[in-house]
């Protein structure tokens, strides 16, 4: 056959993705051996377990002891048993253990790697998704360290052991075991191959979901104006219903496996039990180490069977690795600047070009200059290139001709964080997050004293409506300023850009919902702000732009001549 | 017990499927322990007759021993599909229930839940809840009734080691899952919490990646992820710890059950009440009814974080709806003229009055404005005009009829609403705009598009109407995520429209486009317009200021507009 069938590479990925798990494992090899010891420990302890009840029914049923003759067994069988169970309690711990140190560091590589692919690519991502992927997505991995690794390495060593104790007192039954056992991994593997993709599938189905519901939730107060919150519900059921039958579908495949394992282990120890009573019947086999061997026989296949169940959380991590080496194996934005800013007077953009891959949209051959105490206005139709502008200042985009040049130096040469602590930015659709409103102003300077974060409310206008509020500063945001209205949110978030000590100040439509009485506060305070910080105003407000000292038209991405006709009316 | 009752309840629907889950679970725990006391009375039975002590027809237990194999394997298989299939029954059931219950509280009554821990309750806490049916409520059921019926047999043989027994299967199956449920109680109640608030931190920190950088606060933030990681995982680590004790004691029950069924049994032999092959077959009797209730301490471990997250999901779907529709609604209104008088609207009992005896009258057909400082109250209008909010006292009618008297949906499909808050799905354009008439073919869509002026940009696109606005309409422009959220109200055609800042974020170009398209579709409706804009403000026949929940007195510049109007 020269075509590979459509799930290979799935397969092969998979492969990959399980070698990385394998390859995380490293790092907590010590735990990891100290939960497949105990297991192991537990496993001989079992085996003598076992010895010492079987002499103890040897001699009742065979050689009619009674009690007294028989007490002095029960002293160390319930030594071994107390034994058995300490070493037993272990397992979990150490698992744990492993599993525990794993995630947090996976956890926090993520977090790390997220923050270094920058906002620009957070952008791309639905953020429900990467919130599955480091909260649940990490969780799953739990299982597949603590039980299915451990797990994997004690199903060679139990039958091993429980073997080593059967074949000195039963060949025959030993061969049974013997002939059985390798049968399981071989029904494990074939079905298991079929449902990996499956699983796959289901987790991506999952995440997609639950983006849904949660596009859905956020979309309520719409979806009801519409009328069609209603509805909404129905799709939620067919969803889950589709959700619903593909699970099952993985599940029958997932549990033919434990069916043909269950029907072979089981049939084997009826086996044995059989073909050892019909040996004692014709005096071939003495009962002792008949019924030994019967008592070891389940103990045999537990962890083969066990296995059975550890081996849907190794799928399940694979599924969950896929998204998070997705995730880790994206390469952060190169950047090769390391140089320090002391500070920052000038802000030249030299032939500065850049276009989006969409739509061609973005700015080309941008020149000018702002000098700190100066108020640059940048006004231009939607489109035009304003936000890219923004986010060409800020350092978030990176010019794709000309360069950016803070007194004189090219940006590019810079640290990126060094140039950020001059910079403070209110966006065009301002974030706040959960906090208090006083949590959310403190967010450049987290240890502004109360007064200062006042004075930088009451600039932004926005003191009077947070202490009319019954906790004042002290309010609790919900999630994005939820119970806030538009104009609030964006003074809040203004107070956050003045409390910033910072050379330069980017406003993004800074008036944008505001009244014209409190849009006249903030131009106010922009005009203050102007003499002692390099203000960069993007706006199309026209009272806005008259607090400006000069006034930057952008059209289709390049700098115009003003409009003739009256726009500052 | 009260979250546990409630859950119950939630499954009466699916108690065939429960049920046969059930019973296909205790046939397979009870064929386990079969299969491996007959062997043991088989071999014991097999041994003395070989030494010629006794006579024994092996043919019926040989047989039956491979008999109950085969029922053990068939019955675990089809236990776990049924149990399976309810459990996502149950949960499918569980989603709907939950979101029917949210939906009546959007908007007002739920600001007050974080957006990331929503999901987290939604779809975490409802699919925590699987544990309960199939860890929980399948396992303890048939674990009750194996123990019923493997003590019931013992008891056959034996009163005391009926009682030895079942004293053993009821510390490992009852009283140490209780003992560990209580110790792990409020690690698992604390796990989910810390869950939901690690979940809200990554959303947040991934909506304001952009700020957080800009801000320098992206190491606090992920100091903060981590630290909550941190906790999260001590909870865990405390519930491992308490899995390990339970394993150990586990553990010890069933081999100490069995020394004490011998140590009874042994004398019982030497009396002639109790054959050896008897002896053996309770060994291997007790040892194996064990595994019968091996599912409970796990099963008992979980019920902590499900019974939370029950809980939490009780919690929210609890939440009396701020606004009730009536019992028996009056018909829809006819004429749309929408007047207020003495209207008082106050969101908290501790908040001061977002509209204060508000009167005011819109003629049908009139476009009112409303101007005023952020805050005086003018989206508190909408709020009362839609439902959203019930108002305290006075009245606020529509046409004639209180509004207070019509169901939200009657009202809301009166009225196309246009403000800050729109949302836009994470689908295509097409999805979007059909979201206000599902029945619109392409020309619908493209002339309201082209009303709204966002059409030749919509053409532009590679795919056009299939274009995926992206969460939140994130790969739109502001302006065009506006005048997108335009033409969806132009294409829902109701006869009263509420406008709330349209062209907010809008340059001047967009805006006097979306004017023209406004003004066509103002005409003939009634129309309540929010704007600071003066271009956008001459749409309306009339303005009024509203200031502290008031209409204030008209200033000499609002007569001058309207008498520049007429």
């Amino acid at each position: 056959m020269t075509t590979t069938s459509p799930q290979a590479p799935d397969r092969a990925i998979a492969k990959a993705l399980e070698r990385w798990l394998r390859a995380r494992a490293r790092a907590v090899r010590a735990p990891l051996t100290g939960a497949v010891l105990a297991g192991a420990a537990a496993a001989v302890l079992l085996i003598g377990q076992a010895w010492l009840l079987a002499r103890i029914i040897d001699a009742v049923v065979i050689h009619h002891l009674g009690l007294g003759q028989i007490l002095p067994l029960v002293p160390p069988l319930l030594g071994v048993i107390v034994a058995r169970a300490l070493v037993a309690g272990l397992v979990p711990l150490a698992a744990f253990a492993a599993a525990a140190r794993i995630r947090r560091d996976l956890r926090h590589a993520l977090q790390t790697h997220i923050t270094a692919l920058g906002p620009a690519w957070v952008g791309t991502r639905r953020s429900g998704d990467l919130a599955n992927t480091l909260v649940d997505g990490v969780d799953e991995l739990e299982k597949y360290y603590a039980d299915y690794l451990p797990q994997r390495s004690l199903m060679a060593l139990i039958p091993l052991a429980m073997l080593a104790a059967v074949v000195p007192s039963d060949w025959v039954s030993a061969l049974i075991l013997c002939l059985t056992a390798p049968l399981i991994p071989f029904f494990m593997i074939l079905i298991g191959k079929g449902t990996e993709a499956l699983n796959q599938r289901q987790w991506r189905s999952l995440a997609r979901m639950s983006a849904h519901v949660f596009d859905a939730i956020e979309g309520l107060t719409t979806l009801k104006l519409f009328n069609a919150s209603r509805q909404e519900a129905a799709t939620v059921a067919r969803i889950s219903e589709a959700y619903r039958s593909r699970t099952m579908k993985v599940l029958r495949v997932a549990f033919l496996s434990s069916l043909v394992l269950e029907f072979l282990t089981t049939l084997a120890i009826a086996l044995v039990a059989v073909f050892i009573g019909f040996r004692l019947y014709y005096g071939q086999m003495q009962f002792l180490p008949g019924f030994f061997v019967l008592l070891l026989a389940p103990e045999f296949f537990r962890p083969l069977r066990d296995m059975g169940n550890h081996y849907h959380a190794r799928m399940a991590a694979i599924g969950a690795a896929e998204r998070i080496v997705d995730c880790l194996e994206t390469p952060p934005p190169e950047t090769t600047g390391t140089a320090p800013l002391p500070k920052v007077t000038r802000i030249t953009f030299d032939r500065v070009g850049f276009l989006h891959e969409a739509g061609g949209q973005g700015v080309r051959e941008v020149s000018f200059t702002l000098n700190r105490g100066e108020c640059l206005a940048l006004a231009g139709p939607t489109g035009a290139g304003k936000t890219t502008l923004a986010q060409l200042t800020l350092g978030f985009l990176v010019p794709q001709s000309g360069a950016l040049r803070i007194d004189g130096a090219d940006l590019a040469t810079c640290a990126p964080d060094a140039w950020l602590r001059h910079v403070a930015w209110v966006p065009q659709a301002p974030t706040l997050f959960h906090g208090t409103i006083a949590e959310n102003i403190r967010l450049g300077w987290p240890d502004a004293p109360p007064d200062a974060v006042e004075a930088a409310a009451r600039a932004a206008a926005a003191h009077d409506f947070i202490v009319a509020l019954p906790e004042g500063y002290q309010t609790r945001l919900g999630d994005g300023g939820e119970g806030l209205s538009g104009g609030e949110r964006r003074r809040i978030a203004l107070a956050r850009a003045l409390l910033k000590p910072a050379d330069v100040l980017v406003l993004d439509e800074p008036t944008a919902a505001l009244d014209p009485l409190t849009a006249a506060r903030v131009i106010a305070t922009i005009r203050d702000r102007a003499r002692r910080q390099a203000v960069l105003l993007i706006t199309h407000d026209p009272a806005a732009m008259r607090a400006a000292d000069r006034i930057l038209h952008l059209d289709r991405g390049r700098l115009v001549a003003p409009p003739t006709a009256g726009e500052a009316a | 017990m009260k979250d546990l009752r409630r859950l119950l309840a939630l499954y009466r629907p699916y108690r065939a499927w429960i049920a046969l889950g059930i019973a296909l679970s205790t046939a397979t725990a009870l064929s386990n322990v079969a299969l491996l006391a007959l062997s043991g009375w088989f071999i014991a039975s097999m041994a003395l007759a070989g030494l010629g002590t006794q006579l024994f027809n092996f043919f019926t237990p040989a047989a039956a021993i491979r008999g109950l194999a085969i029922l053990r394997s068939l019955a675990r298989y089809l236990e776990r599909l049924v149990t399976h299939d309810a459990t996502l029954r149950l949960l499918s059931e569980l989603r709907i229930w939950f979101y029917e219950r949210l939906e009546p509280l959007a908007p007002a009554g739920l600001r007050i839940h974080r957006r990331g821990d929503l999901l987290s309750r939604m779809r975490a806490d409802i699919d925590s809840l699987d544990n309960f049916y199939l860890r929980i409520l399948a396992p303890s059921a048939s674990a009750a009734l194996s123990l019923m019926l493997l003590t019931g047999f013992l008891a056959t043989f034996s009163l005391p080691i009926a009682a030895v027994t079942a004293a053993g299967l009821l510390i490992a199956g009852v009283g140490l899952p209780l003992l560990m449920l209580g110790l792990g109680r409020r690690a698992g109640g604390q796990a989910v919490a810390l869950r939901g608030a690690l979940r809200a931190a990554v959303t947040d920190g991934t909506r304001g990646a952009a700020e957080l950088r800009a801000f320098g606060a992206t190491p606090r933030q992920t100091a903060r992820i981590d630290a909550l990681s941190d906790r999260l995982i001590d909870r865990q680590r405390h519930l491992a710890r308490l899995k390990g004790v339970s394993v150990t004691l586990s553990t010890l029950t069933a081999p100490l059950a069995m020394v004490a069924a011998l140590l009874l049994a042994i004398p019982m032999v030497g009396r002639g009440d109790l054959s050896p092959p008897d002896t053996a077959m309770i060994a291997l009797f007790v040892l194996a009814a064990f595994e019968a209730i091996a599912t409970l301490p796990p099963a008992f471990q979980a019920l902590g974080e499900t019974l939370a997250a029950a809980r939490r999901i009780f919690e929210i779907a609890d939440t009396p709806a701020p606004v009730a529709d009536p019992s028996a609604p009056e018909p829809t209104p006819t004429r749309h003229d929408i007047r207020a008088k003495g209207l008082c609207l106050r969101y908290r009992p501790q908040n001061a009055l977002a509209l204060d005896h508000l009167s005011l009258h819109l003629q049908q057909g009139e476009v009112l404005a409303l101007k005023g400082l952020t805050g005086a109250g003018k989206t508190s209008i909408f709020n009362a005009i839609l439902r959203f909010h019930d108002y305290q006292s006075g009245s606020l009618q529509i046409g004639s009829t209180e509004v207070s008297a019509l169901s939200g949906a009657q009202i809301r499909g009166l009225c196309a609403v246009v403000d800050q808050h729109g949302h836009l799905f994470n689908t295509t354009i097409r999805d979007n705009l059909r979201l206000a008439r599902p029945e619109a073919d392409d020309a619908a869509l493209r002339r309201a598009l082209e009303d709204a002026a966002l059409w030749e940009e919509v053409r532009a696109f590679p795919r056009g109407l299939d274009t995926f606005v992206g969460e939140a309409g994130a790969r739109l422009s502001g302006g065009q995520a506006r005048r997108l959220i335009v033409a969806r109200a132009l294409l829902k055609d109701a006869p009263i429209l509420l406008l709330d800042e349209p062209t907010e974020n809008l340059d001047a170009a967009s805006e006097d486009r979306v004017i023209a398209a406004l003004r066509r579709l103002v005409a003939g409706r009634t129309v309540l317009l929010i704007s600071h804009r003066p271009r956008t403000l001459a749409l309306a026949d009339r303005v009024l200021t509203i200031d502290k929940g008031r209409v204030a007195a008209p200033s000499p510049k609002d007569r001058g507009a309207r008498l520049a109007r007429a």
